[in-house]
């Protein structure tokens, strides 16, 4: 952690950590004080679609090694819309492959950044 | 009084230079181009500016050259602000104030007036700074020299109180934040032993977190995934989209927090390092304090819009300064630039003016005509941007978080920050679930680093005596300033709950 | 029907014959690849884009540049050493601080001597011991007398653990001072402080330094080198001021990856050595106070293995060691 002549590595997260305990302290008992009615965190089960969203971003980062930008993100737009949100097929469609191509567009072209490529290379 | 006459001599000269089609063409594309990046999430100024450099020889002039990459420069600082305001995602650091507000407004229906006066607050910003660079230029250069670690330690330590009163919430909260915001920033490579911290052995961590990284997740996603509860199928924003201009009442609010944000920019960003994110944060402080209505704060304020933005514009144009006139570059972007110059002959330095005129004064002048014409470029877009909100949200949603994806991944073209931005899209999710706000968290993120170094390089040259921090006269007043600020602050929440019975 | 799909196959294959033979063709049939694991406007990074800048006149195929920052410098090195050994990924600033120094004091992911091999030499960029030019002292002599009397002397340099940071705790050990080194991230920042008076004294390289020495901010009062750096002919050496301090500061080379064709370093070599000789190169090169010094693959080897010795020996004789 060094002196205070010779600060090391651990000096700041250290201090830093226990500023932290003395805060979590302080919120600890500033709730006690007030009269709050705890609301639950997730009335009617809403927790259902961030969890969706959240795993079908969790396969879409998966599978952007194995199969490319174009057909993941076309995939994830579409799974999305489809499962997360339920939308018409027709608007599904057109706005995944819309969507995929500009963003390719201007990212491997414009920005000359290179995107994932899967299997396909 | 020669010396004045002499400066309008050269700065007519200069706008003789800007004025020529070559110039202007290219302080256009340069211009365009910053505005891009600026809005893209992922590749920020320094990266773009880097990438147009082999372009910049095959133009030929350095005059020419340095108008394109100031306009990238400069177009960047007012293209992120509308990322910011529309879909709070912060575009880089100096903007993380300006989703505050920006996107309070956007929720009511107000997001063209919060990109107007965003757009106009920066040009006006923006001509104030590059006023100040054509007059004071080389004594305020001199000044900003005196700035060492203890000053830089006193300046980050007020930026992160100042970030501690953004949030709505109790201080105490805002503290957490700003805590948990600088364990983040300590992630990666120790800066001054060298000695690797908090990366469970992952290589990829090594360099720490990126900011965009850190911003797309906590904002962006995170923000998706909250929205996602409430089965959105309309558009984000209900309410009737009001007038797309900023309405005269709209002027006659912000006026003053531009001046006083364009003012508060320029002399911070003189600063090299985080000079743009400061001065966003204390412009902002500054507004909710003067302001007759400090509870609107939070809620839509464009004051709170007006003030940073204006801030961060003047700071871009402050942070030409210390290059042109002493040759030192105060951020990636600007050291580009340096660089690129370097490159093609020119010394940036305190001869410049001299040996060099043309350059010097041609690149002032295009930076007044830049502004001019980054304010045509996005005026009219405005309009346009707006129209962006009327997609139903359902749709928007998941292409927000695939701009967040491809723009994290044009970082380093690895997947892992994909993850990494998923993991905070998790945890931005959970404290707004628990109503922590995640501001300050990213300011203290941005902020801590600096603020280490500083610590440390401070108390290595005092042989470990903290009394440097005070007996310097700059770190002094500000320290100082500090401490009055704490002691008026404790003494008025005393006061006030005195005054409330009972409890 | 049969002899016209023969016909067509056959037709395609004449016509997929140059594509194939050109793949096999004269190295390079495309842009090459110049590595600076350090971050632009950087002077590694300057050296690299300055070169990129005139080969076309002697390359038949761009360079161009690419940063790869991190770790120090080993990041962006790690990934020339991975990459193919074809030679279009070149890494620039072979003989740094990381090559030289680094591997002293901790362990590295790859063996610098043996995964890369050498192309050429550059530049090589001093360390050069800087002064405020307002300073209460003048000459190296005046600074050590003055240094006596404090507690300690602080020294502005650009990375922990690197080249001019070592140097300095040498300079220190040798002076009889107590010399503090302050790190900062990287040579502008700590040129800014030691300009600001933020420390005593600084270590930088003169190509970070020239412009302020000509405007008279800074005065170099030794360098640390056998002789003279040519970039400041007027400053005397740390030998020749009697205190046995000398490294071969940051040397700045080609490297390639091994296992690449020795055909394809010589072509490189060749081509390197024409644009070190040119002379618009070289002006430029000398403006901005990074002497043209150009070595051959050979020589260059040997250079940096006594370079890396030489380091080895001044942290051994100075018993330096890492905080």
């Amino acid at each position: 952690m060094g002196k205070f002549k010779h600060p090391g590595p651990g000096f700041f997260p250290f201090g830093l950590a226990v500023i932290l305990a003395f805060l979590a302290l302080a919120l600890i008992l500033q709730s006690r004080r007030k009269e709050e009615v705890p609301a639950p965190f997730w009335p009617e089960r809403t927790w259902r679609r961030p969890l969706l969203g959240a795993a079908v971003f969790l396969l879409y980062a998966f599978s952007l090694g194995y199969l490319g930008f174009i057909l993941t993100t076309c995939l994830f737009l579409v799974v999305w819309m489809w499962g997360v949100e339920r939308i018409r097929w027709l608007t599904i469609i057109t706005i995944s492959i819309g969507v995929t191509a500009v963003l390719y567009f201007i990212f491997e072209y414009f920005l000359e950044v290179p995107l994932p490529t899967g299997f396909w290379s | 009084m020669s010396e004045i006459w002499a400066m309008f001599q050269g700065l007519g000269s200069g706008f003789g230079i800007a004025f020529s089609l070559n110039n202007l063409t290219f302080a256009f594309i340069g211009a365009v181009l910053g505005t891009v990046v600026g809005i893209l999430p992922g590749l920020g100024p320094a990266a773009t500016i880097s990438l147009l450099l082999p372009l910049s020889f095959k133009i030929g002039s350095p005059v020419t050259s340095i108008i394109m990459m100031a306009g990238i420069f400069y177009g960047a600082m007012y293209g992120g602000s509308t990322t910011s305001i529309l879909v709070n995602i912060p575009g880089e650091a100096a903007s993380v104030v300006t989703c505050i507000d920006g996107y309070q407004m956007a929720l009511k229906g107000r997001a063209g007036p919060a990109l107007g006066m965003s757009a106009i607050g920066s040009f006006i910003a923006g001509t104030i700074g590059v006023i100040g660079l054509t007059f004071v230029a080389p004594p305020l250069a001199e000044f900003a020299l005196q700035f060492g670690p203890p000053e830089y330690f006193a300046l980050t330590l007020l930026g992160l109180v100042m970030a501690t009163l953004l949030g709505e919430g109790s201080a105490v909260k805002g503290l957490i934040m700003v805590v948990l915001g600088l364990l983040l920033g300590s992630v990666g490579l120790d800066p001054i032993s060298g000695a690797i911290r908090f990366t469970w052995g992952l290589h990829m961590l090594q360099e720490g977190i990126d900011f965009v990284t850190l911003a797309m997740g906590m904002f962006g996603v995170g923000e998706i995934f909250y929205n996602l509860e409430k089965a959105l199928k309309t558009e984000l924003v209900t309410r009737k989209i009001t007038h797309l201009w900023p309405t005269l009442k709209d002027w006659a609010d912000s006026k003053w927090a531009v001046i006083r944000g364009s003012f508060i920019g320029f002399f911070i960003g003189i600063l090299p390092g985080g000079g743009a994110v400061i001065s966003s944060l204390v412009s902002y402080a500054v507004e909710k304090k003067v302001s007759k209505h400090p509870e609107e704060f939070g809620k839509g304020a464009i004051q709170g819009v007006a003030g940073p933005e204006s801030a961060n514009n003047s700071a871009a144009s402050a942070s030409f300064i210390p290059l042109l006139t002493l040759g030192i570059p105060g951020n990636a972007a600007i050291a580009m630039i340096f660089a690129a110059l370097l490159i093609q002959g020119v010394q940036p330095g305190p001869f410049l003016i001299t040996e060099k005129p043309d350059i010097f004064w041609g690149v002032v002048a295009s930076m007044y005509i830049g502004n001019v014409m980054l304010l045509i470029l996005n005026l009219p877009m405005v309009g346009l941007w707006v129209q962006l909100l009327r997609v139903p949200y359902a749709i928007l949603a998941p292409i927000i978080v695939l701009f967040c994806c491809v723009g994290v991944y044009s970082i380093r073209n690895t997947v892992f920050d994909i993850y990494v931005m998923g993991i905070f899209g998790v945890i931005g999710y959970i404290l707004r679930k628990v109503k922590l706000e995640p501001g300050p968290m990213i300011l203290a993120f941005v902020l801590g680093p600096i603020m280490e170094r500083a610590i440390r390089q401070a108390l290595l040259i005092s042989a470990g005596s903290p009394l440097i921090f005070f007996t310097r006269p700059i770190s002094g007043t500000l320290m100082g300033g500090l401490i009055l600020f704490f002691v008026l602050q404790a003494f008025f929440t005393l006061r006030n709950r005195k005054k409330v019975p009972g409890q | 029907m049969k002899s016209k799909i023969l016909g067509w196959m056959v037709l395609c294959f004449f016509l997929f014959l140059p594509a194939a033979a050109g793949a096999a063709e004269k190295f390079p049939a495309k842009a090459i690849e110049l590595v600076v694991p350090f971050a632009a406007g950087g002077s590694t990074d300057v050296l690299a884009r300055l070169v990129a800048k005139y080969a076309p006149k002697y390359f038949e195929k761009p360079l161009v540049v690419v940063n790869k920052p991190g770790g120090g410098g080993i990041t962006g090195t790690e990934g020339v050493v991975r990459s193919k050994p074809d030679g279009y990924t070149l890494y620039v600033g072979y003989g740094s601080g990381h090559d030289l120094v680094t591997p002293h004091f901790q362990k590295m992911p790859y063996a610098t001597f043996h995964d890369l091999l050498p192309v050429c030499r550059l530049s090589v960029h001093s360390i050069v011991m800087i002064i405020r030019s307002n300073a209460p002292y003048k000459t190296l002599k005046e600074f050590i007398d003055w240094g006596r009397t404090k507690e300690q002397v602080t020294a502005s340099v650009s990375t922990k653990a690197g080249s001019v940071d070592i140097v300095f705790q040498a300079v220190g050990k040798a002076t009889g001072l107590k010399m503090v080194t302050v790190p900062f991230r990287g040579g502008a920042e700590s040129v800014t402080a030691i300009i600001g008076g933020q420390t005593d004294c600084g270590g930088n390289h003169p190509s970070e330094i020239i412009s302020h020495i000509k405007a008279g901010r800074l005065v170099p009062i030794a360098v640390a080198l056998e002789a003279r750096d040519p970039a400041l002919p007027d400053v005397p050496t740390f030998r020749e001021l009697g205190y046995n301090v000398v490294a071969v500061g940051s040397v700045k080379g080609v490297a390639a990856p091994k296992g690449t064709p020795p055909e394809v370093i010589g072509y490189l070599t060749e081509r390197f050595k024409k644009v070190c000789e040119d002379p618009e190169f070289i002006k430029s090169m000398k403006d901005i106070g990074q002497p043209v010094m150009y070595q051959g693959p050979q020589e260059f080897g040997k250079y940096l293995k006594d370079g890396f010795e030489d380091y080895g020996k001044l942290i051994k004789e100075f018993n330096i060691k890492l905080e």
